[in-house]
């Protein structure tokens, strides 16, 4: 059996309180239901963290963080006194949006290494329903802990070392990308005292120079896929996404999709999570060309290029079009041979 | 290398002799071993450095760097006192980038980290020579005597002002370049 300890704290928003209400822990047995339901979430979660992130220095560069030497103290003495000083931190940053939680801290050994999963439950209502053949009973209850919702938090940590490892992690957090409700980063900037290991800047410039060296080497309706792709993404600014998802929200086909992936270092790359960023991708992707077999070549700013160019298909003629601009002439070149 | 002003970027993975120089480390009191975990623990196995023209160019790469990797450390490597001379440069410990990690590698041998310098030309020179006389590991060569180390700091001082007149100069003809163009 991987998990060796488990406790569980009711965490109550306590950001900003001058009285924050006290934490109430205990340990869990590691036998029966609720073990069982723990021991799969522990398992799981390898699969189920899938946001790459990393402890942050101190503002002058320290290679100090508040939030992993708790994890770390914990790590080397699983006791309750030591998990309580994390859900005290939770609840420190914890503000009245996100409500009441069920905080969960697993650890187990996996091999050599030490592997800690933190998860958060948040607090719903529910009706319970008892039925037999001459009666139905119903019954509202209230502080009901469910994992499917969307609030749902979790971070695993997993390294053989207590003193040098568990600088970086994986977590869970499907508010990522809400424009609604509590900042989605309480739980990861402000709690786990992190950020997202890829930045935006080195994720975006990943898919950006995958894109143009996967539209160089494409057949024709595969650049087309991939050239419209370019010029829609502005409108993904600020998202977390990874390639992978940037293939499916822009509808790519397999084709397309594994062109892209295929200009990757390693498949795994296409699932990093970052934060898309406008202005590294439009710097990398900065103009769509399109060439015709008539010797002409038609160049705009990826984002504008359908604006700048009207095309319509040559009627009786196959394949055909016509594209029609019109403005002040500014400048001209002579260029270089390909 | 695109970058303006970067004379040269390197890269090294730490000799199998110099780490277990380091692993070796003892500290007093007691001369206990410094490194528990040394595998874990040291975290320049990997090394790079990119060398720059002038001190306004370190803060310039800064950015960049700061941009696309994601620290656990950071400093300015500079004498304790402003009236000592020695080693100077920017050290970063860095993440290290999965896109490096070809999937075929047995992640658990590959170093978490890298550590990363940006020097000007000047210290780096300097940093060069001095550890070549300075901290020679041959069991022949006698530690420095004082006035060998006070010609040490002495070099040092000569580069620093080096690279404070040099700075000077690029930056007044940037400022120049600037105001002509307005």
């Amino acid at each position: 059996m991987s998990v060796r300890h488990i406790h569980t704290f009711l965490v109550h928003p306590g950001k900003g309180s001058a009285t924050p209400a006290s934490i109430v822990g205990t340990q869990v047995p590691l036998t029966g239901g609720m073990f069982n339901l723990l021991d799969g979430i522990y398992a799981k979660s390898d699969t189920e963290c899938d946001v790459d992130i990393a402890f942050v220095p101190t503002a002058d560069g320290k290679q100090t963080n508040a939030c992993r030497d708790l994890i770390l103290a914990y790590l080397a003495k699983p006791d309750l006194v030591k998990a309580q000083a994390i859900a005290s931190r939770l609840a420190g940053h914890t503000d009245g949006r996100s409500g009441l939680g069920l905080l969960f801290l697993i650890v187990g050994k996996e091999g050599r290494e030490h592997k800690i999963v933190l998860s958060r439950f948040p607090t719903d209502s529910a009706i319970y329903v008892d039925e037999n053949p001459k009666a139905l009973t119903v019954e509202f209850l209230e502080r009901v802990f469910m994992k499917n919702k969307t609030s749902y938090k979790a971070v695993v940590y997993q390294h053989a070392s207590l003193k040098a490892g568990f600088c970086a992690g994986r977590a869970v957090d499907k508010q990522l990308n809400s424009l609604l409700g509590e900042p989605s980063n309480y739980w990861i900037s402000d709690f786990l005292l992190s950020d997202f290991r890829t930045t935006p800047a080195m994720g975006t410039r990943r898919l950006a120079v995958a894109i143009r060296d996967a539209v160089k080497k494409s057949a024709l309706p595969i650049k087309q896929e991939l050239t419209a792709a370019g010029t829609l993404a502005g409108g993904l600014a600020g998202q977390h996404l990874s390639i992978a998802d940037f293939a499916m929200r822009m509808g790519l086909s397999k084709e397309a999709r594994d062109a892209i992936i295929g200009e990757l270092n390693s498949p795994a790359l296409a699932q990093e999570i970052f934060r898309f960023d406008a202005g590294t991708f439009r710097s990398l992707v900065a103009y769509k060309a399109v060439e015709l077999n008539n010797g002409a070549m038609l160049m705009a700013d990826s984002e504008r290029f359908d604006d700048v160019f009207q095309k319509e298909a040559v009627e009786g003629v196959r394949d055909q079009v016509k594209f029609t601009t019109e403005g002040v002439i500014v400048d001209e070149k002579l260029r270089t041979a390909r | 290398m695109s970058e303006p002003r970067v004379d040269r970027i390197t890269a090294r993975a730490k000799g199998i002799a110099s780490f277990i120089r380091k692993a070796g480390t003892l500290v007093q009191p007691k001369n206990r071993a410094k490194y528990s975990e040394p595998l874990a623990q040291i975290q320049d196995q990997i090394g790079a450095r990119i060398i720059t023209f002038y001190k306004s160019d370190v803060q310039r790469l800064d950015e960049i760097v700061t941009k696309y990797f994601t620290p656990i450390e950071f400093r300015d490597r500079v004498p304790d006192s402003e009236w000592e001379f020695g080693y100077f440069g920017r050290h970063y410990v860095l993440l290290l980038p999965t896109d490096v990690i070809d999937e075929t590698m047995d992640r658990a041998k590959i170093p978490d980290f890298f550590e990363l310098q940006v020097k000007t030309l000047f210290q780096h020179a300097w940093s060069e020579a001095d550890h070549d006389l300075g901290y020679k590991p041959d069991s022949d060569s006698k530690p420095l005597s004082k006035d060998e180390k006070r010609k040490l700091a002495y070099t040092s001082a000569q580069a620093w002002g080096a690279d404070e007149m040099f700075d000077e100069l690029f930056r007044s003809k940037m400022f120049a370049v600037g105001s002509s163009q307005e």
